[in-house]
């Protein structure tokens, strides 16, 4: 199979902290009001306790990205040797096809540059040997780079409740669902 | 299958605001065009930072940072350097605690440091509180500020008008420098004492002579882990994995909060007691190990003292019925996990700061000590009731150790311990006048003979973090001049005269330890401090060199000084020893963890107490007017129908860090948080605008329903969102702890109990 890389998202480890978020806008300055990756918390139908656990997600890196397929200039490339899909701020127009169509909500609009732009799996990063920077970041191993194809622990999934499915991207993304403790309330 | 529209996703993803209508929103607001993309991020450019141009390997210039919040985890940083400018930092791999990566604060750092809000020149305000700054120079400030110190030596004959508030902004250890100023001036004020951890710390000196706990690290290694009023998923994110390991490793995790923290939600069992009913727990915990014949009798018999009396009043005076009618956990519940604990060896219990932020809180730490060391548990890896040491702080303290000038008249006699970071040798003739840090207010009302004049403040932000806000403001009304030091326009600075820029960290020399872990890092300064700011001990030599030119010999210190060569002064022959450098330019090569001879805190079972044993009962203690034994001591009570806890939030430290713009990307705003049962006897609903009150204050905010709090509980996190008018001290007492006199110079204060009611606003 063709190797696909993505992310692991350990809800069972992660604390919501934020950290894997800010970890990217260390990394790229974003703009204030401006986020590539951002913490969910996950509803109390899911897990009942409010703000007490989270998925945190960025771009998915579909194996059939509608970024790229909706893109006039082809401003989205898919990278054949590892399946990230890069988006080139040179040659994007603003034109907000991508915004409005990818449904996880992955690309932005950068009002001051009037261009998209959206999570690159920090591919620089990982062209010089790098984890990206919210994996290298997180305190907990929450977060992890997979590649999909391979990829086969037991207890995860691709649609985890609470994340939208959406089988025809095929997002690039395993879940770990989270734990909860045994509770004594007064 | 089901179809997904983009709002479902929205809603599913619970995303905070629609970022096109945010954003849509900030363009119409012209904000956009007043936060430009910073100064690191050039909006010029159409390539952007998104795009192939970056190179991560470099070329890069690499310093060795260090985190120097108020935290347990005091990472260690490695920031990454272009054109003078920090252009990213990471976690420093080679510690192990911090281990590549740092936490939602630390990696906001470069829009602290580039921070379009950032105090940039020394400034005057015409009439406090009025926003109506006026940019002046260095030395127009520091000669106001001279003249005022010279006049109220000259009118009261001691400087004992001037005072100094300062506690964790920074620590720095060469921003001890702040204190030594003072003391270069001559004896003055000294708020002194914590507000953040001195019942504990008087508690574990009572207990074994000082407070010192294990290594984090060994914690993997424990068998059952109860962490205890405390969050550290939270404030110790860095904590998470050995507690983890240890839980993959089978051990059971159990914590107990009367919150439902974010740590809880990781935890095997969660208890959720009556708040500030620890000690009645931990003392029932007791009484059945005793029943169930589970004392470890070897540690108690060869290093124990008392434990016969303290046995006696168990069986006296505690039941497991009475503990859990105390604590409100059912009586086999207790019992299932206090059998488990002696069991589990080793078995550790991390004892959170907000237990004993009570007046209680003090003694409530001793009985949780007592359970651990009863089981055997202290001096073990992967045991010990771990609260904090400073075993690793031996530095030199130049920058604090400074002689007051010839002549210096000050307050009569002998002064107690200024804080927990005190290092410094008693004074003879005259001492510093040393006043209740966490009654800020009442002490500056009250002092006479001379009264506190002139306040300065630094590393502080009394406003945001000190109790009863009311009362502050009337303080500061009778304060002559008021200096504040900061980065940025803090609540305190509303109320100064004049501002002074400080610098951070990323632009100082200086060297780092922890209060939990046992690393050491260096402090390099990476880029030149930002506009006109200086460091805490650069004030100190410009305001030394304009005071001596006023009034000759007024000052004793240095009047330039090179930061490096500063940082380089506080190292030691012991400080080499103990973390096996030959110098601290070895630090650069990464931190360096102390050569400890145990993971295990107390592992040769010698206690720095008066009998060298674990003192279950306590002679010093009886001495102080406490209880010689742990015995339970109430709660205070009631003064309004909800109890307020305010502890701390995720995305800051105090009054650090909420206020970036780009923390409100994740945080946006306040919230009291109140369980959906109570607010349904309120009328109140999810997002209505409520306002909290009591005979402190009141407070107007929106309402967030969960039950993550008791239904006798409203709960806000203490933070300063800039621009928002929101500060729980409107609302909390200056009510003292039990314990904290003894080690840090004043009592703590009981954050933890205080009450309050609430209505729709």
């Amino acid at each position: 199979m063709k190797k696909q890389l993505g992310f692991l998202v350990d809800a069972r480890r992660c604390i919501g902290c934020f950290t894997c978020a800010m970890a990217c806008k260390n990394q790229y300055h974003q703009p204030p009001g401006l986020v590539w990756r951002y913490v969910h918390p996950l509803k109390e139908e899911v897990f009942p306790h409010r703000e007490r656990a989270f998925l945190t997600l960025a771009c998915n890196h579909c194996e059939r990205p509608t970024c790229l397929e909706v893109c006039p200039v082809s401003a989205y490339t898919k990278r054949s040797e590892d399946g990230v899909v890069v988006h080139h701020q040179k040659k994007c127009i603003g034109c907000g096809n991508c915004i409005r169509s990818c449904p996880y909500g992955a690309p932005k609009y950068n009002p001051a540059l009037k261009k998209a732009e959206k999570c690159s799996l920090c591919w620089q990063r990982l062209d010089d040997g790098l984890k990206p920077a919210c994996v290298q970041g997180c305190p907990t191993g929450a977060i992890d780079l997979i590649d999909t194809a391979t990829f086969d622990a037991p207890d995860t999934l691709q649609y985890i409740a609470g994340f939208p499915r959406f089988p025809n991207l095929n997002p690039s993304i395993r879940f770990r669902p989270p734990r909860q403790p045994l509770e004594i309330r007064r | 299958m089901e179809k997904w529209t983009h709002e479902m996703v929205e809603q599913a993803l619970q995303c905070p605001v629609s970022r096109r209508k945010f954003i849509k929103g900030l363009m119409a607001a012209g904000a956009l065009m007043a936060v430009p993309g910073g100064l690191l991020r050039s909006t010029a450019s159409a390539a952007g930072f998104a795009d192939e141009e970056i190179v991560y390997g470099g070329p890069y210039k690499v310093f060795r940072n260090a985190c120097p919040r108020n935290c347990y985890d005091t990472c260690s940083i490695k920031t990454f350097v272009k054109d003078g400018m920090v252009h990213f930092i990471e976690g420093a791999p080679e510690s192990t605690y911090t281990d590549g990566g740092l936490c939602v604060k630390g990696y906001s750092y470069w829009r602290q440091t580039y921070s379009p809000d950032r105090i940039k020149y020394p400034m005057r305000q015409e009439g406090r509180a009025s926003g109506n700054w006026k940019r002046i120079s260095w030395d127009e400030a520091l000669t106001t500020i001279a003249k005022k110190m010279l006049a109220l030596k000259e009118k009261d004959g001691s400087l004992l008008g001037l005072g100094l508030t300062k506690y964790s902004g920074n620590f720095g250890i060469t921003n001890y420098g702040v204190e030594g100023m003072m003391s270069s001036l001559g004896y003055t004020t000294r708020f002194v004492g914590t507000p953040c951890w001195p019942a504990g710390i008087d508690a574990q000196n009572y207990d074994m002579g000082d407070m010192w706990c294990n290594d984090p690290e060994d914690m993997v290694h424990s068998n059952y882990i109860i962490v205890w009023g405390g969050n550290p998923a939270w404030c110790s994110v860095h904590s998470m994995k050995y507690i983890y390991e240890a839980q993959e490793r089978g051990a059971k995790l159990l914590v107990i909060d009367p919150v439902y923290t974010q740590t809880a939600a990781k935890a095997d069992v969660y208890w959720q007691p009556k708040t500030g009913e620890d000690g009645a727990l931990a003392l029932g915990m007791a009484r059945h190990i005793v029943d169930k014949n589970m004392v470890d009798r070897n540690f108690v018999n060869a290093h124990g003292e008392g434990f016969d009396a303290f046995e006696t009043y168990l069986k006296k005076e505690v039941t497991l019925e009475w503990a859990s009618e105390k604590c409100g956990i059912p009586a086999d519940e207790i019992a299932k996990a206090a059998e488990e604990f002696a069991r589990a060896k080793p078995a550790t219990i991390w004892i959170g700061y907000g237990l004993q932020r009570h007046v209680n809180g003090g003694v409530s730490v001793r009985a949780i000590d007592a359970l651990v060391a009863m089981t055997g548990n202290v001096g073990k890896v992967g045991g010990g009731a771990r609260y904090g040491h400073l075993r690793t702080w031996g530095f030199n303290y130049n920058a604090l150790v400074q002689k007051q000038p010839k002549g210096s008249v000050g307050f009569g006699g002998k002064s107690g311990p200024k804080g927990e970071f005190d290092f410094a040798k008693g004074e003879t003739k005259f001492s510093d006048r040393t006043v209740n840090i966490n009654q800020t207010a009442r002490a500056i009302l009250t002092t006479t003979d001379p009264p506190v004049r002139m306040l300065w403040v630094s590393c502080k932000n009394p406003f945001s973090q000190d109790f009863d806000l009311n009362q502050m403001k009337k303080a500061f009304k009778q304060l002559e001049t008021v200096v504040v030091v900061d980065k940025f326009f803090t609540k305190t600075a509303e109320y100064a005269d004049i501002v002074l820029p400080v610098t951070t960290n990323f632009e100082e020399w200086t060297v780092n330890v922890s209060y939990w872990h046992y690393w050491l890092g260096i402090n390099e300064q990476a880029i030149k401090p930002m506009y006109e700011s200086k460091s805490n001990i650069e004030i100190a030599a410009a305001l030394s060199k304009k005071i001596n030119e006023l009034s000759p010999g007024a000052c004793t210190y240095p009047t330039q000084i090179d930061t490096k060569a500063w940082m380089e002064k506080e190292f030691n022959t012991g400080i080499h020893d103990f973390f096996g450098i030959d110098s601290w330019k070895d630090l650069r090569k990464g931190p360096r963890k102390a050569k400890l001879p145990s993971s295990a805190a107390w592992s040769d079972g010698k206690f720095k107490t008066p009998s060298g044993k674990y003192e279950f009962y306590s002679k010093l203690a009886a001495e102080h007017g406490h209880d010689g034994l742990p015995k339970y001591k109430s709660n205070r009570k009631p003064t309004a129908p909800f109890r307020l806890l305010t502890p701390h939030s995720k995305f800051n430290i105090h009054s650090q860090f909420q206020h970036l713009d780009v923390m409100e990307d994740f945080n946006p705003e306040p919230y009291v948080y109140i369980h959906p049962a109570s607010a349904a006897e309120k009328g109140i609903a999810d997002g209505d605008r409520v306002r909290v009150f009591n005979k402190v204050g009141e407070l107007k905010i929106k309402a967030r329903l969960t039950d993550n709090v008791p239904r006798d509980v409203l709960l806000m996190y203490e933070a300063w969102f800039n621009k928002k008018d929101f500060n729980v001290q409107n609302l909390v007492d200056d009510t003292p702890a039990d314990m904290g006199l003894f080690k840090t110079g004043a009592p703590g204060v009981a954050i933890h109990d205080q009450f309050a009611d609430v209505t729709r606003a």
